[in-house]
């Protein structure tokens, strides 16, 4: 699999850009994702969504239904959207480190 | 070629962004004839396979000439089809939901010009590019899926096995010679991505073995609760896995007797691959339709429980087919779809009629609603 360089660490991803292994994740990540992303400036909200994302991830092992995300954070899908271009998926979820999405997407 | 810009900036991706904008609406691309009398046809005709006139309460007509889609195709064929519609219909065509091409004229001295330029295009191979047929009472177009060409799940290629089988059924696709139309669909695996649940014959890519594991990535690529729930018969169940060079891993263990190959763990975990050369192919199911026409709609049964993948022509697969059509045909009473046939002559004498062999993969064995297809009476034929 490719690598990325990011702010002195190296990273390896897959074709979508996400990351190899949750346990390889750190500050310098978010920040690469930001850019790839197009993320102007990330804010507490980007914050608090990768942190309930990591928080739910260790606690169940799964990505959280949209429904819980939104929930938990607080942020209806609209303004999830907002912050993260992308989506929750491939935007939020490749930020915190997660696994890439599966299924019929 | 060097990179060109359509105008879209990736350093500020929002701007500019237009999006929520739907389809474009039907009634822009209407022919004239179909807009003027939208709502009030009277009746319409068969004239010939592949042709149809709609007639409206003003007196206009609309005459309509179907041809055989390829579904997959290139820029280049769909240029030469708007071509033939700026010749004769005015810029004018629509797509069925068959993938089938309809060019529509509005008087009858414009047919016969459209069909002779339509059917004297063919490829360099000698294929038809568009071949005139799929109306009433025949076999029009095959639904199917991406297979080898797109998709990462499939049992079976799905374009190779589609024109294997309309080459052997293509003079029921230019005739309407049977008792009523048959619907023959493939999905290369049983997702069933389209129809094949519901057609009179389905073709349908099947596994035969149980996923190959991949423990060291399995816990970094894939949410293993995803995974164990995605299982049907819940043959998986998590575990440690001790890999070669003694890591212990979080992973899936399959109880291999459990699982049915259907591939779902795969669809949701990236690290349980189970494709194989051998061991994958074609199951053939029959008896489905969607329409509630005499009797009410009907799943597809299983018929035939494997056929190999036979790289590039599947000829048992096409064989069984085009025998099954024949059967029927000669059999079944006018109106009778296939489903309709055989549950009324009872399907042990489907199976006796169509020479195939019937093993115990057909017996339904899948939870409590199996029991509803065994048979509970004593009333069958020797």
């Amino acid at each position: 699999m490719p690598t990325v360089e990011y702010g002195g660490k190296t990273f390896t991803v897959d074709e979508d850009g996400f990351i190899d292994s949750f346990d390889n994740w750190n500050e310098e990540w978010v920040q690469l994702v930001k850019e790839a992303e197009g993320i102007d400036e990330l804010t507490d909200e980007h914050w608090k969504t990768v942190q309930v994302l990591q928080d739910y991830y260790k606690k169940n092992g799964i990505a959280p239904m949209v429904r819980i995300l939104s929930k938990v954070t607080g942020f209806k899908l609209k303004h999830i959207y907002e912050l993260f271009p992308s989506g929750p998926g491939k935007g939020a979820c490749k930020m915190a480190g997660l696994p890439k999405p599966t299924g019929c997407v | 070629m060097a990179f060109v810009s359509s105008g879209y900036n990736p350093a500020k991706p929002m701007e500019n962004r237009i999006t929520d904008i739907g389809p474009r609406k039907y009634d822009e691309f209407y022919p004239p004839v179909i807009k003027k009398n939208k709502g009030k046809w009277l009746y319409h005709e068969i004239l010939q396979p592949g042709v149809l006139v709609h007639v409206a309460e003003s007196g206009d007509e609309v005459y309509t000439v179907r041809v055989g889609g390829i579904r997959l195709m290139s820029v280049t064929l769909i240029r030469e089809v708007c071509d033939i519609a700026d010749k004769h219909c005015d810029g004018h065509l629509r797509f069925t939901t068959r993938n089938n091409i309809e060019f529509m004229v509005d008087s009858k001295d414009k047919v016969q010009p459209l069909i002779d330029d339509l059917e004297s295009r063919k490829f360099k191979g000698g294929s038809f590019k568009f071949p005139v047929g799929g109306t009433g009472a025949g076999v029009t177009n095959i639904v199917h899926t991406q297979g080898w060409i797109h998709c990462h799940t499939p049992a079976t290629d799905a374009s190779g096995p589609v024109k294997a089988t309309m080459d052997v059924l293509f003079d029921d696709f230019k005739n309407m010679r049977l008792p009523a139309h048959v619907r023959v669909s493939l999905a290369c695996c049983l997702n069933m991505c389209g129809a094949v649940h519901c057609s009179d014959i389905a073709i349908l890519g099947y596994h035969r073995k149980p996923p190959l594991m991949d423990h060291e990535y399995l816990d970094k690529m894939c949410e293993i609760p995803l995974a164990i729930a995605s299982c049907p018969t819940a043959a998986l169940k998590p575990g440690k896995v001790e890999l070669a060079d003694g890591t212990s891993v979080k992973s899936i263990l399959v109880n291999e007797p459990r699982c049915m190959f259907c591939g779902n763990c795969y669809t949701m975990c990236p690290s349980m691959p189970l494709a194989d050369t051998e061991g994958d192919g074609i199951v053939i199911m029959a008896g489905g339709k969607v329409s509630n026409r005499i009797s009410a709609p009907k799943f597809s049964k299983v018929v035939v429980a494997f056929f190999p993948n036979e790289v590039p022509r599947w000829p048992q697969t096409t064989n069984c087919i085009k025998n099954m059509i024949e059967v029927y045909a000669a059999d079944a009473r006018k109106y009778e779809r296939l489903g309709e046939w055989a549950e009324r002559i009872g399907w042990e004498r489907f199976f006796e009629k169509c020479e195939l062999d019937f093993t115990h993969h057909l017996i339904d064995d899948f939870r409590d609603p199996a029991y509803y297809t065994w048979r509970q009476t004593t009333q069958f034929k020797f």
